[in-house]
């Protein structure tokens, strides 16, 4: 019973909650349009908890990602008001997010301070940054390209329902698309395989051979690419960049990565588990937004949920570690 | 004088017969030393004083009377204090603090420390020791291991409520300690013993042994051998009483011809301890390394991986290769590292995922793994050294001490290596499984491998080599046929350096 729970006990509750969800909003939840609504909601979020994926499977985490984001969307923004085009901004501040994902990634792994640390550090710089670059101001209005805003507003139309077309957003497409990638990545390529021997034994995996300073630098710069994606796709969703956008994500991604590592075999990270993750918090924050549950309340349910789940799985590997 | 006796202790792990009529007794006012080699039962019995384990049968008695020493608790009440190699210690901590540790501070009431009383407290406790160059107040981490180790047994003598030490047990003390350090610990233990209190210590080292003990107890597969009086004993019986069995029958025999081409060519490697390091090493050829603890023996076969930096010159077959774990791979070389679960396994990912590590260069395609070519070759693998595992996805956590060393063994042949590095190849496992590897280790030099094994089974050493290499305090400083060879003989060579 505890063995089961303890694999599929955030499976039953994501269930539970679609379940309860659905009889509370009959009319509303179970919808194809409120189901696309969620995903792209969570898109960003998705695009975090992957990213975040890569540098737990090694054993380490980034908190920087959330500042990061916000880095990301306003090195953008403030070159759409220099009147750079979009292609070259957009590139520019995938740049900004590669470097400051490798700078992370020397500070673990060259000098070797732990990634708390680290990270905790570089969080308050990248925000700083933000906050310099853009004076401390929301970017917005005329200054943000309309083919930049567009891709946040527009996606693959699916058909109709009704009289209003149906669309997969593009926002929705890019989080798969990323999913896909980092899944290609972490589980099928040479680089991933070292990356989760690692994560299993960082003194075991250097003697056989591999090489962990070098692939643990290289796990922070794909999470500071992911977190420079998600913050470009939150300034285009509201088609406009604010120092502070990013905030809460960084939480919430690793929030969905532990969740995720409760359903995954062993406990360990693994990309479509923290897509699991990253749908159970989004479900609950759609449901009891629609529900017009105080947002104050949404935050200690979520907090509860997470609890709840990690505390059977470690519940259950103790018990299995006596028998 | 009070005295703990242990008489016919048997006690048995899984299908393991680790004590089978092991005893000893402490007196107090006398030094006992307990001496055997590895897997003889050392350990064994220490734990079970220390209340760790239940004999599953056998007599304890103190001043004639049975005692039972069901829980560390009990072993505390009787007056038995252990000292481990490792130190329980808390390294940012006072020297007061930490002896303090098991003991309530002198206090001015409301939890408010009386640090004054607290260093007087510990001077007092240390000069009883006989120890005043030790200042209170210092950080425990400043120390050496040394003063770190005579700091854990004054905190034993601060007076408190609790049971009265009346006997310690050291547990290989000097393994890490310079020679003036070892000194200062034994003219404590004179002050102790002179104070009325047992001691029992445990060491391969035969001179500290003879110059310290006032008896020797000898145990070999778990059995009492000897115990002898300081007038009776030489260092010549306790070799003899600590090895003398029919060990031929064990190991699979030599190839016979050896003297193939050099595969593995060391010249005046330098690395830590290790100076002017020269071998050659032949196909099909086993070089053991024999050594005492600290002779630098591990160290070596880490320098030849590259996990850790060397000088000098290192060829495979006549070419040279980069620093690192890697390039050694690469190079053909195969390590089993000494600690299995530390440095060499993923725990709790697939068996197959740990075999295919170092290889991945050449089970991949484009950057991608090839999983076929994985389950493949951890098959064939996993056969020829005989793993015993569900499938190849179980975890290594789950598996025997002997099937985990199997996984390493396989990621080891996998290559094929053209030279192993092995580790204590058999530590830690059961007598089938030794067997399995002797097996493997044989079939591999028939096939042209060569081999560098350390291990401080000393029987398998001899059993396994071509040729023994000695070393002492990092060099090597000679190497000898196996063939003929005895435990005694080259126990002693191992001390030799010692006596001279």
């Amino acid at each position: 019973m505890v063995r089961f729970l303890r694999h599929y006990g955030t499976l039953i509750g994501m269930a539970a909650i679609v379940l309860v969800f659905w009889a509370l909003l009959p009319d509303t939840f179970m919808t194809a349009r409120n189901w696309l609504n969620i995903t792209q909601q969570v898109s960003m979020l998705t695009v975090v908890a992957v990213a975040m994926t890569v540098v737990m499977v090694v054993g380490d985490f980034d908190l920087s990602v959330g500042s990061m984001a916000s880095l990301s969307g306003i090195v953008a923004a403030v070159l759409f008001t220099m009147g750079w085009p979009v292609p070259v901004a957009v590139g520019a501040a995938l740049v900004v997010g590669l470097a400051g994902g490798l700078v992370n990634g020397v500070l673990v792994s060259v000098i070797g301070i732990l990634p708390f640390v680290a990270t905790l550090a570089t969080l308050t710089m990248y925000s700083g940054a933000a906050f310099i670059l853009s004076g401390g101001k929301t970017i917005f209005g005329r200054d943000i390209p309309q083919s930049f805003a567009d891709f946040a507003k527009s996606g693959l139309p699916l058909g109709s329902l009704g009289d209003k077309p149906v669309v997969l957003p593009w926002l929705t497409l890019l989080a798969l698309a990323i999913t896909g990638a980092v899944f290609v990545v972490l589980e099928l390529s040479t680089y991933g395989r070292r990356l989760y021997a690692i994560g299993g034994n960082a003194e075991a995996a250097r003697l056989a051979g591999v090489r962990v300073t070098w692939l643990r630098l290289t796990a922070y710069g794909f999470t500071g690419v992911g977190a420079a994606v998600a913050g470009l796709m939150y300034a285009s969703r509201v088609a406009s960049a604010n120092p502070t956008q990013g905030e809460g994500l960084m939480l919430n991604a690793i929030a969905a990565v532990f969740l995720g590592m409760t359903v995954t075999r062993h406990g360990q990270p693994r990309v479509l588990a923290s897509v699991l993750g990253v749908l159970v918090l989004g479900v609950m924050d759609n449901g009891l937004t629609q529900l017009q549950v105080d947002s104050y309340v949404r935050e200690v349910l979520v907090g509860l949920i997470i609890l709840l789940a990690v505390s059977i799985s470690a519940l259950g590997r103790k018990a299995i570690g006596r028998w | 004088m009070p005295q703990l006796s242990l008489h016919g202790v048997v006690k048995t792990y899984g299908q393991t017969r680790a004590l089978d009529g092991a005893g000893l007794d402490l007196r107090g006012g006398e030094i006992h030393a307990l001496m055997g080699e590895n897997g003889a039962g050392k350990s064994t019995l220490i734990r079970i004083l220390a209340g760790l384990e239940l004999p599953d049968a056998g007599q304890i008695t103190f001043d004639g009377a049975a005692v039972c020493l069901t829980s560390p608790a009990a072993a505390e009440g009787l007056g038995l204090r252990f000292l481990h190699q490792e130190l329980q210690i808390v390294p940012a901590l006072s020297v007061a603090e930490n002896m303090h540790l098991a003991h309530p501070y002198p206090s001015f009431g409301f939890g408010l420390v009386d640090w004054r009383a607290l260093h007087a407290v510990t001077l007092a406790a240390l000069d009883r020791l006989g120890v005043t160059h030790i200042d209170p107040t210092a950080t425990m981490a400043d120390l050496g291991p040394g003063d770190q180790m005579l700091t854990r047994i004054a905190a034993t003598l601060i007076d408190t409520q609790g049971p009265r030490p009346w006997a310690y047990v050291l547990d290989e003390p000097t393994a890490a300690l310079t020679g003036p350090e070892a000194e200062r610990l034994f003219t404590a233990l004179h002050t102790l013993r002179a104070a009325g209190h047992a001691i029992l210590y445990v060491s391969h080292r035969m001179d500290e042994v003879l110059a310290l003990s006032d008896r020797v107890t000898v145990l070999r597969d778990g059995r009492h051998v000897s115990t002898l009086m300081r007038d009776q004993v030489s260092r010549n019986q306790i070799i003899q009483d600590m090895t003398g069995r029919d060990f031929a029958t064990l190991y699979p025999p030599a190839n016979g011809e050896v003297g193939g081409a050099p595969l593995l060519d060391v010249r005046g490697l330098q690395s830590g301890l290790l100076r002017d390091i020269d071998f050659t090493l032949h196909a099909g050829e086993v070089l053991g390394l024999a050594g005492l603890s600290g002779s630098g023996r591990n160290h070596l076969l880490r320098a030849l991986m590259g996990a850790v930096p060397r000088q000098g010159q290192v060829l495979v077959k006549g070419h040279g290769f980069g620093q690192s774990p890697a390039a050694a791979w690469a190079a053909g070389l195969a390590y089993v590292p000494r600690e299995r679960r530390a440095e060499g396994l993923m725990l709790h990912q697939p068996l197959a995922d740990t075999v295919a590590l170092p290889h991945i260069p050449a089970l991949s395609t484009a950057g991608f793994v090839r999983r076929l070519w994985i389950t493949r070759l951890v098959a064939r693998l996993a056969q020829a050294v005989r793993l015993k595992a569900q499938n190849q996805a179980q975890v290594a956590a789950e598996l025997s001490g002997g099937n985990q060393q199997k996984v390493l063994f396989a990621r080891a042949l996998a290559g094929p290596p053209v030279v192993l590095l092995l580790d204590e190849p058999t530590r830690g496992v059961d007598v089938g499984a030794k067997f399995d590897i002797y097996a493997t280790i044989r079939g591999l030099t028939a096939q042209g491998v060569g081999v560098v094994m350390v291990s401080s089974d000393l029987p398998e050493l001899i059993g396994l080599s071509d040729r023994i290499g000695i070393l002492q305090g990092g060099r090597l400083t000679q190497i000898i046929p196996a063939e003929g060879l005895t435990e005694g003989a080259l126990l002693a060579l191992c001390y030799e350096k010692e006596v001279a």
